[in-house]
């Protein structure tokens, strides 16, 4: 038995509720309503466990966390505590009024994410009018403060082909990171696959684009490039590994290993209404499911990545091959790999996106 | 917001690092000193604790390496090239600005 290791992150999802309805939202289909969420009590608890756990940075997330009218709150619990607190927002509604208010709370840094690079385009994966220029506003603001800025680009095949427009994007509104972000395939962007995955062509063109801009910019903004998981042949180590450094709780309280860990059927998930994270994290069936190596089938059993990749993301393995217990069809050593590129060249069954919405 | 914030910094602090915003230092009980940054962690040894230690923004590099020097009874010129590399290194990765 190798000994407990210390997790770096909490994933804090304050709520559900979001003005935005994009489509490759890696929520839940079945979206936690307002009156099922933790009270500020709780969620300050749960940043001094947190810190007390040994967790480095807070991500305070959602849905859009700005809709929480105790955010400063809970941030400043965070700060107090000792955590590093980022903030990952839609942006929409943040105001100057509410960014000094966080600022003056103890927030670190500020995580827009952007649609596209042009209103229009934008807007439209938003699902919401006026979304893309309150979002530049707000990023400006953000800058203005003395915060750091980080630009998340979510990529899909609508925008694939903007992966320069957002790197100017970043530069432009001053952001020190960008995340070029692949969609992840769970929940909304699950139901969305068909109309969301790029070509092997559209992705290989974003790499090269993402390297020169990394040289050309090197010292003045970081630049994150998440690939897609469907397009590749090594699974990522989802979450750093199961139970290895990431917490994740949702707005009703579960606590989970991953965020979209929900979706495996036979896992109980304990909740911090009623457990500490300490308790869940050493000790709670979930975490234990698939932490280390020794649940591992074949052939990650034994094998020289078995402790890099942690047998890549369990949520996944559930999706594409029906068992959670398995090798992620990712590898190409997974007999299930091939399914894979079948399902990433699949033609949608029906025209349109489906945007997300609470009971959608 | 007020008017100071806005104010560009004075000319003559510019050759002086300072940490980049949303970087912080932290004495981590379970990880030792470390560097964060968003979604980032460094964990730093000695030397580049007792370096990063004197980033304020104000400091310039020749102020760190004489103080450096000082401390560790060295000539500042030895130690003079560890902090060149160390920022180099940390401005590269986005922790420091130079």
């Amino acid at each position: 038995m190798t000994a407990l290791p210390v997790p770096l992150g909490l994933l804090a999802e304050l709520t559900h509720r979001c003005p935005l309805q994009c489509p490759y939202c890696s929520n839940p289909l079945d979206l936690v309503r307002a009156s099922h969420e933790l009270d500020t009590r709780t969620w300050v608890r749960v940043m001094e466990e947190a810190a007390a756990l040994g967790i480095a940075h807070v991500h305070l997330s959602g849905g859009e966390p700005l809709a929480r009218p105790d955010l400063a709150e809970i941030t400043n619990a965070a700060h107090l505590s000792g955590l590093y607190t980022n903030l990952i927002t839609a942006a929409v509604g943040l105001n100057a009024q509410r960014l000094a208010e966080l600022r003056a709370a103890g927030l670190d840094h500020v995580q827009i994410s952007f649609q596209g690079i042009a209103p229009e385009q934008a807007d439209a994966i938003a699902h919401v009018k006026g979304a893309f220029r309150a979002k530049k506003d707000a990023a400006r603001l953000v800058c203005d403060e003395g915060l750091a800025l980080t630009v998340n680009a979510v990529i899909h095949r609508s925008n694939v082909g903007d992966v320069s427009g957002f790197i100017d994007l970043a530069v432009e509104l001053g952001a020190g990171r960008l995340e070029i972000a692949h969609v992840q395939y769970h929940g909304w962007a699950l139901a969305n696959r068909a109309h969301l995955m790029p070509t092997r062509a559209q992705f290989e063109a974003t790499r090269s684009v993402v390297e020169d801009a990394r040289r050309r910019l090197e010292g003045t903004l970081v630049i994150d490039h998440v690939m897609p998981d469907y397009l590749a042949e090594r699974p990522k180590a989802c979450m750093g590994g199961w139970g290895q450094q990431v917490m994740v709780v949702t707005p009703d309280g579960r606590t989970l290993p991953c965020h979209a860990a929900t979706t495996i059927p036979d896992l109980v998930f304990a909740n911090v209404r009623t457990s500490s994270l300490a308790e869940i994290w050493g000790h709670d069936e979930a975490f234990n499911r698939f932490r280390g190596t020794a649940w591992m089938p074949s052939p990650c059993q034994g094998c020289e990545r078995a402790e890099i990749d942690w047998g890549g993301c369990r949520c996944q393995a559930l999706a594409i091959t029906g068992n959670a217990a398995v090798t992620d069809p990712v590898c190409s050593l997974s007999p299930s790999h091939d399914l894979m590129a079948t399902l990433a060249s699949e033609a949608p069954a029906r025209p349109g996106y489906r945007f997300r919405r609470i009971g959608g | 917001m007020s008017d100071d914030k806005k104010k560009p910094p004075d000319r003559d602090t510019s050759a002086a690092p300072r940490l980049a915003p949303g970087v912080r230092l932290r004495k981590d009980d379970q990880r030792g000193p470390v560097l964060l940054g968003p979604e980032r962690v460094l964990e730093l040894d000695d030397i580049a604790l007792s370096i990063v230690t004197q980033i304020d923004g104000k400091r310039r590099v020749s102020d760190i390496a004489a103080a450096l020097a000082k401390e560790y009874d060295e000539k500042a010129e030895n130690i003079r090239a560890d902090i060149d590399s160390l920022l180099k290194d940390l401005a590269a990765k986005g922790y420091v600005k130079p």
